[in-house]
């Protein structure tokens, strides 16, 4: 008998929205920076080599100066710079030649940390050797030990930059050890050794030297790395706060996408059939009929834009937008002449023609929102125009370096008394809506946003009957930058 | 006569153009899913596809359409396709003209809905005039 098998059972569970879920486990500070930085710093690091050798050199060379030494009380041994110098050289270019292939690499992290492991052990072998031949306790070269150990505690984590610094004590003490015993044969750069002799044979005092080094090491390795994982930590926290912002706008951006898609579609299928019927494909209507669906159909056509110009001012005013513009540099004529690309249909349809008269001159904006702004300004421009008039658009650098734009219309004009009221929301003068029924009252609301936002100066020209000027000034680009940085520090004090 | 495909999620919407296009003298053929709309188009060899953009599952199911039709060089791949969208460039992560292109975009127009069906009707003679 043929058994049948029944689906297998499935289960879901609804996850717990992200202001519910319970804080995930603290976040374990990984050892390293992100490897293109610390690429960057090897580079810095072999550039810094060069200076050390270099200062070897000059030492090496001051050997070689007849009497230079003796007069200045030290003894004179031309060859362990030398030698010193040679190996670091070697390996500096060694170091550099990875780093840079590291840099171009897309995919760095394996080689960093042997690299940057590579230069400071070579570096802490040399320094030990520099640190014998000067003068291991009766001078003070042990201390540039502190140096790399500092920086290892920056660019380390707790436990690596501890290895470093047990590491520097390791040699130093090795050192130290092997002249005392005799391992090593004694050196020393001072020509009277009688202070070391003395140093050498009072133990208590060279215990104390040594471990007052150790002790200062030790402090200074526990005070730097603790400062630099707060900071690092504190970096950590800003980068996954601005990671999170980001997603949070994405977010709020396809979900913008989707209500503007959900709310017009609806209206695209009325006014699509609306159409049909207007075009008699279902037959002649009769022309009482016909009349009211030709208002089913503006009406539908203007909760259309009414949605579409919501959704837009609703996103200006929005604060975590305001934190998240992303101003460029752009050509103000290009935005021009892709609003009156995108606009040139409806000017058609109204036999308006559009005169422009566009110069390069940049501004430094959003431009989506330039896009906004200008579009509104030559639609109204178009709506507000009688049929069959002219519209002039053009923009200009002025000699101050500013960008300007102006929109022009013979149309109805606006009278003097309303003109600080045209940029509110809603509102619409009594010419305006008998001219343009279909306006809604939001396109110049979008333009005083846009405007705040980007520190726009917008002055309007108007003779009722005449016709309407906008005239659209940018600030320079340094200034548009400051605003740019006030608006997110505004958004911040909000929050 | 040319033989147009509509592809679009929205029954009400489609028949409309369906019935526009169907008044020119097109064969019109309406597919409301974006499951299995490349088969039906290597199906029906259309001369013109005109096509939405979102879909109830996904939000850019349009342009994956687009580009399928593009891959499919000895089939459908020449066929035109005229875009249809409720969102156009002003909003973050919509698009305009200007980003048509062979790799990111790959369609020959666009209209943003609601849509003139007099404009759809220019856009839908000139592009099977080509």
């Amino acid at each position: 008998m043929a058994t049948t098998e029944s689906p297998a059972l499935c289960t879901y569970e609804l996850p717990l929205t992200a202001a519910d879920a319970p804080p995930g486990p603290r976040v374990r500070l990984r050892g390293l920076l992100p490897a293109p930085l610390l690429v960057k710093n090897e580079l810095w690091f072999c550039r810094l080599r060069w200076i050390a050798i270099g200062i070897l050199l000059v030492f090496a060379a001051a050997g070689h100066a007849p009497g230079l030494f003796a007069r200045l009380g030290l003894r004179a041994s031309p060859l362990w710079p030398f030698v010193s110098a040679g190996v670091l050289t070697i390996a500096n270019v060694a170091f550099l030649i990875h780093a840079r292939l590291l840099d171009r690499s897309p995919s760095p992290s394996r080689g960093v940390a042997v690299n940057l492991w590579g230069q400071i052990v070579i570096d802490l072998l040399v320094l030990t050797v520099v640190v014998h031949f000067i003068g291991s306790v009766e001078t003070c070269v042990p201390f540039v030990y502190l140096f790399h150990i500092v920086l290892a505690c920056i660019f380390f984590s707790l436990r690596q930059s501890a290895i470093v610094a047990i590491l520097a004590c390791v040699l130093y003490v090795g050192c130290v050890a092997g002249e005392v015993t005799g391992l090593i044969p004694p050196a020393g750069m001072y020509g009277d050794s009688l202070l070391r002799l003395q140093i050498e044979h009072a133990p208590t005092t060279l215990a104390a030297n040594v471990a007052t080094a150790l002790a200062i090491w030790t402090g200074g390795w526990y005070l730097v790395s603790k400062l630099s994982g707060m900071v690092r930590e504190r970096d950590h926290r800003l980068a996954e706060a601005n990671q999170r912002m980001e997603l949070a706008q994405a977010e709020k951006a396809r979900h913008m996408l989707r209500t503007t898609h959900e709310l017009k579609a609806p209206f695209a299928a009325i006014h699509a059939n609306t159409q049909i019927l207007l075009g008699n494909y279902c037959g002649e209507l009769p022309p009482e009929a016909h009349h009211v669906l030709e208002r089913i159909a503006r009406r539908c056509a203007r909760l259309s834009m009414e949605i579409q110009e919501m959704l837009q001012l609703s996103n200006l005013k929005s604060d975590t937008e305001k934190a998240q513009l992303r101003f460029a540099t752009l050509d103000v004529s290009q935005v021009l002449r892709q609003c009156i690309g995108q606009l040139k249909p409806v000017a058609q349809e109204r036999r308006i023609s559009i005169e422009e008269a566009l110069e390069h001159a940049e501004a430094y904006v959003v431009p989506d929102h330039a896009m906004m702004l200008f579009a509104n300004l030559l639609s109204n421009a178009i709506h507000y125009s009688h049929e069959g008039g002219q519209v002039h658009v053009r923009c200009y650098a002025r000699p101050s370096g500013e960008a300007a734009a102006q929109v022009a219309d013979h149309g109805i004009g606006i009278p003097g008394d309303k003109l600080p009221h045209i940029f509110d929301e809603y509102y619409r003068t009594d010419e305006a809506a008998r001219h343009n029924r279909e306006s809604t009252g939001l396109g110049l609301a979008i333009v005083r946003h846009v405007a705040q936002t980007h520190g726009l100066h917008v002055r309007v020209d108007s003779r009722p009957g005449d016709g309407t000027t906008f005239t659209v000034t940018f600030p320079p680009c340094s200034c548009s930058e400051a605003i740019q940085t006030e608006a997110y520090h505004e958004s911040s004090d909000d929050r | 006569m040319s033989r147009v495909m509509i592809v679009d999620d929205d029954e009400d919407f489609a028949t409309a153009a369906a019935t526009v296009l169907k008044s020119l003298g097109h064969d019109v053929g309406v597919h409301l899913e974006a499951r299995g709309a490349l088969e039906v188009l290597e199906k029906a060899k259309p001369d013109l596809v005109i096509l939405d953009v979102m879909f109830p599952e996904d939000s850019a199911a349009g342009f994956e359409i687009a580009r399928g039709i593009r891959e499919r060089r000895d089939t459908i791949g020449s066929v035109p396709v005229l875009l249809l969208t409720a969102v156009n460039a002003k909003f973050p992560l919509g698009f305009g003209a200007k980003d048509l292109s062979n790799d990111f975009l790959p369609a020959d127009d666009f209209l943003e809905k609601p849509v003139d069906m007099t404009v759809l009707c220019q856009r839908a003679s000139a592009l099977l005039a080509k």
